[in-house]
């Protein structure tokens, strides 16, 4: 079970050991040769293991009628049913097209961002400006989610802040969370705010990495500061980009339901409500925990597809894969 | 580097989803092995001759302490993280000689947790909540599964054995004795008994000092209420002149104002005796109507499903906000209170429950019943020692008991003065604290006991006053009984339908109020709770009444 994370771990960390591990004598001809490197791998597998694998078994709730007290073993088959039900309730189209709409713009606009703000920065000469550049753009990312939600709440009320800046310009005041047509900008415009800085860490270590030399023999080429961007930077970070893409094409079918939950209300479930917001209401507060294991085991499988559609045509199109 | 770890990391957490999915397969085609078979098993009934060295006056000779999940008052809260570091709890564990562990809930994730701790293997002794069953913030499938389940026990053998006090009150009271036990006439907690003048302590209320100001009388029908609305909003430049709390799908609002239609927001009961849904109604459409249009002129709160009571203790202390519907001294007595040295001008009148045509009485209004379902304690399966716990829970229906819980210490928070309890100036009239944050760290505000007829929170006249305003419904006639149980099969029936129904409802409720869904659609929206099966839950409500009436 837990050989999968093992090499995907191994792959990354130790990319010119790949090979040697093919064959079973291989990877203990590897140990021997690197037993450090395993041990500190332990803990990791371990870590996976008693948190993430043994638990799975538990997921089989979703083909039971679970009770608690009965136990994940004790209760009664019922087959397929909380799939069906989920399949034909009255939202499942519903969030699965929120689920869609909503990742595909975090693809969108969230996804070049940090990108962005890292080419942008890394033509930046003054150190000084580029460090509180930094900073200043990855603070939002250690601001507990919750109050991160409480500030965008007060800022879209009837009397906020937002609302002080669009009655100057004319325009009525309302309230922005109560508009079903709001919640995605304010929903992804404030995903980008929270997180454009720590993205751009990935992508500020592999510019660090592109050789200096690429640079030199642009510019004695003549190559101007945007060709040099687009010709050396770019093809330079561009493996990190590919693997970054596809982990995020994994995540298409997972929004972050914690943020919703906290931002959205009935007038805007119409837009709003995700799948884990579903689960989370229907579930957790109903207690409907098959149903909400069914619906999440399904949405799990729909993410484990993706990440292997991608990655395979990732490799098939540049030789670029996770695996 | 930086990049690897992360990127590492971050591949680990998303292989493991897919993978997640892959391998279950696998787990489940093989079956498992892992036991947790323990669980299915009913626990066996103690040992009776080792326990029964406690004793039968108080303090119990109890060498092992017992664990509670209880909800800790707001108020007490601030002052104690521990109900047991409050001068309550030390006195009770004084004077019933049990050491009580309590385990509180975060009071914005009460129903989160209770759902959690049920999941999880780990019971204490008791648990304070509700399991009626009837709705989201309860047990659901009510008693009868909660007890069949295996969470919590049949009390009917324990409370004849070990809780003679309880057994008193209920042999002397048929009503409240039917009130407690479930159809099959099984007992299943240590119920909160409320005293007859507490039954009512919710309403509408209003600002009195800005109706004098206006010269405008307390308003009593619908228009007399636009008109006073519209007032406060030109007048006294009041942003949300009405503003109710909505959180997590609870309009606060209740019945008042919807009321005044003939309709409820839930299940209730008609001239004819026979249950029935308030939000298919057709009159409930004019409702919707009317705060449609009181919330596009900006007569109801423009923020609506965004206020929660932070935000509504903020509009109405800044005067966005004129009138709410609220609770006695949870909200009328709090903003008093809070206002006092600020703007001693300001007050707060109970208002009737709004109707349509003058001088008719309300259609229905809040009014609970003597039993409170929310603080009545069960005990459960996982007690050690249910004699112990039942002993250390029936202290309360004692005479001296139920003086702590409603009163707190002799000498201390009350004095007795020809016979009659009286609060000391510690609690009426400090210095620093409200009478209601006093209250709640010397008694025990709610809890399993039989609050006194003689307790009397109210700091303010207008508070006395609103109580008999509210209490002039027909609340009583057209409430449905809050202890209906349904059978099993019933239960998990309804369990389905009401998720979709309140979803959906939930959802088209607050849509058609801000205006996001045209009128037009309201009889769409009424096809769809049918097609959801709303005449099916009626019809098992009205069942489970049925047999209630017959108990």
């Amino acid at each position: 079970m837990a050989k999968h994370p093992s090499r995907v771990q191994h792959a990354t960390l130790l990319p010119a050991a790949r090979s040697n591990t093919t064959s079973r004598w291989g990877l203990l001809k590897d140990i021997r040769k690197n037993p450090w490197l395993y041990i500190m791998l332990t803990p990791v597998l371990l870590y996976f293991t008693v948190f993430h694998y043994y638990p799975m078994y538990g997921a089989m709730i979703a083909f039971k009628d679970f009770s608690p007290r009965l136990g994940i073993t004790g209760s009664p088959w019922v087959g397929w049913e909380h799939f069906e039900s989920f399949f034909q309730g009255i939202y499942f189209w519903r969030v699965i097209k929120n689920t869609l709409i909503i990742s595909f713009y975090e693809l969108v606009f969230g996804f070049p961002a940090p990108l962005i703000l890292a080419l942008l920065l890394n033509e930046v000469r003054k150190t000084v400006f580029k460090r509180t550049v930094q900073t200043l753009t990855y603070m939002p990312h250690f601001i507990s989610l919750v109050v991160v939600c409480g500030i965008i709440k007060e800022f879209t009320m009837s009397d906020g802040i937002v609302n002080d800046l669009l009655s100057f310009f004319g325009r009525e005041r309302v309230s922005l969370l109560l508009g079903p047509e709001y919640f995605r900008t304010i929903f992804i415009s404030s995903g980008i705010w929270q997180n454009i800085g720590w993205g751009t860490i990935i992508y500020l270590a592999a510019l660090a990495g592109i050789d200096q030399e690429q640079y030199e023999a642009a510019r004695m080429d003549g190559a101007s500061r945007w060709k040099q961007m687009l010709h050396v930077t770019l093809p330079g970070i561009m493996p990190t980009i590919i693997i970054l893409f596809i982990l995020e094409m994994g995540r298409i079918m997972y929004v972050g339901g914690e943020k919703i939950i906290l931002l959205y209300n009935p007038s805007t479930y119409e837009t709003a409500d995700v799948i884990s917001s579903y689960v989370y209401r229907v579930g957790l507060q109903e207690f409907d925990y098959s149903f909400s294991s069914a619906v999440g085991l399904f949405n799990s499988a729909i993410n484990f597809m993706l990440v292997i559609c991608s990655n395979w045509l990732s490799r098939k199109m540049n030789n670029t894969s996770l695996w | 580097m930086v990049q690897r770890l992360l990127s590492s990391k971050s591949l680990v957490k998303h292989f493991k989803m897919g993978v997640s999915a892959f391998l279950l397969m696998s787990l489940v085609l093989a079956g498992c092995s892992q036991g947790d078979g323990k669980k299915t098993e009913a626990k066996p009934q103690e040992d009776k001759s080792a326990a029964s060295d406690l004793g039968t006056t108080y303090p119990l000779k109890a060498n092992k302490g017992i664990t509670s999940w209880e909800s800790l008052n707001n108020n007490a809260v601030t002052f104690f993280p521990n109900l047991a570091d409050t001068p309550f709890g030390k006195t009770l564990a004084e004077k019933t000689g049990v050491n009580v562990k309590y385990i509180h809930p975060n009071d914005q994730q009460t129903k989160e947790q209770f759902n959690l701790m049920i999941a999880s293997d780990e019971l204490p002794d008791t648990i304070e909540y509700d399991w009626t069953g009837r709705s989201a913030g309860s047990y659901p499938g009510g008693p009868q599964k909660a007890i069949k389940d295996g969470v919590i026990l049949e009390l009917n053998d324990i409370i004849d054995q070990y809780a003679p006090n309880l057994k008193k009150k209920l042999e002397a009271d048929k009503e409240l004795d039917k009130m407690v036990k479930t159809d099959s006439g099984k007992y299943y907690v240590f119920p909160m008994i409320r005293n007859p003048s507490g039954l009512v302590f919710r309403g509408p209320m209003i600002r009195k000092d800005w109706l004098d100001e206006l010269n405008l009388p307390v308003p009593t029908t619908i228009d007399e209420w636009a008109t006073t609305l519209k007032a406060f909003k030109e007048k006294k430049g009041a942003t949300a002149p009405l503003s109710v709390t909505y959180t997590g799908g609870n309009f606060e609002i209740r019945d008042a104002f919807i009321g005044a239609f003939h309709t409820s927001n839930n299940f209730y009961i008609d001239d004819e005796g026979k249950v029935k849904y308030g939000p298919v109604d057709p009159q409930y459409k004019d409702f919707l109507t009317l705060f449609r249009n009181w919330f596009a002129e900006g007569l109801f709160d423009k923020d609506f499903a965004l206020t929660d009571s932070k935000a509504l203790d903020n509009k109405i202390l800044t005067g966005q906000t004129g009138a709410t519907v609220n609770l006695l001294s949870g909200g009328m007595g709090k903003w008093m209170d809070a206002m006092k040295k600020q703007d001693p001008k300001f007050e707060l009148v109970g208002a009737p429950y709004p109707t349509l045509n003058k001088g008719e009485v309300p259609f229905t209004g809040q009014r609970d019943f003597k039993y409170n379902p929310g603080p009545s304690k069960a005990i459960t399966t996982a007690a050690k020692n249910p004699e112990l716990v039942a002993k250390w829970l029936d202290y309360a229906y004692s005479d001296e008991g139920a003086m702590l819980f409603n009163f707190g210490i002799e000498g201390e928070s009350y004095t007795m003065e020809n016979g009659t309890p009286e609060y000391t100036d510690l609690i009426k009239n400090n210095e620093k604290y409200s009478l209601q944050q006093m209250v709640s760290i010397y008694s025990k505000p709610n809890g399993p006991y039989e609050a006194d007829e003689r307790r009397n929170w109210n700091t303010f006249p207008q508070q006395d006053e609103a109580v008999k305003i509210w209490s002039n419904t027909e609340a009583e006639k057209h409430t449905l009984p809050a202890f209906l149980t349904p059978t099993d099969a019933e239960s998990k029936e309804l369990g389905k339908i009401l998720t979709d129904v309140t979803n959906y409802k939930e959802e088209m409720f607050v849509k058609f109020i801000v205006g996001k869904e045209p009128m037009e659609n309201f009889d769409q929206y009424v096809s769809q709770i049918k097609k959801l099966g709303i005449n099916r839950a009626v019809e098992i409500y009205q069942s489970a009444m049925d047999r209630y009436n017959k108990r």
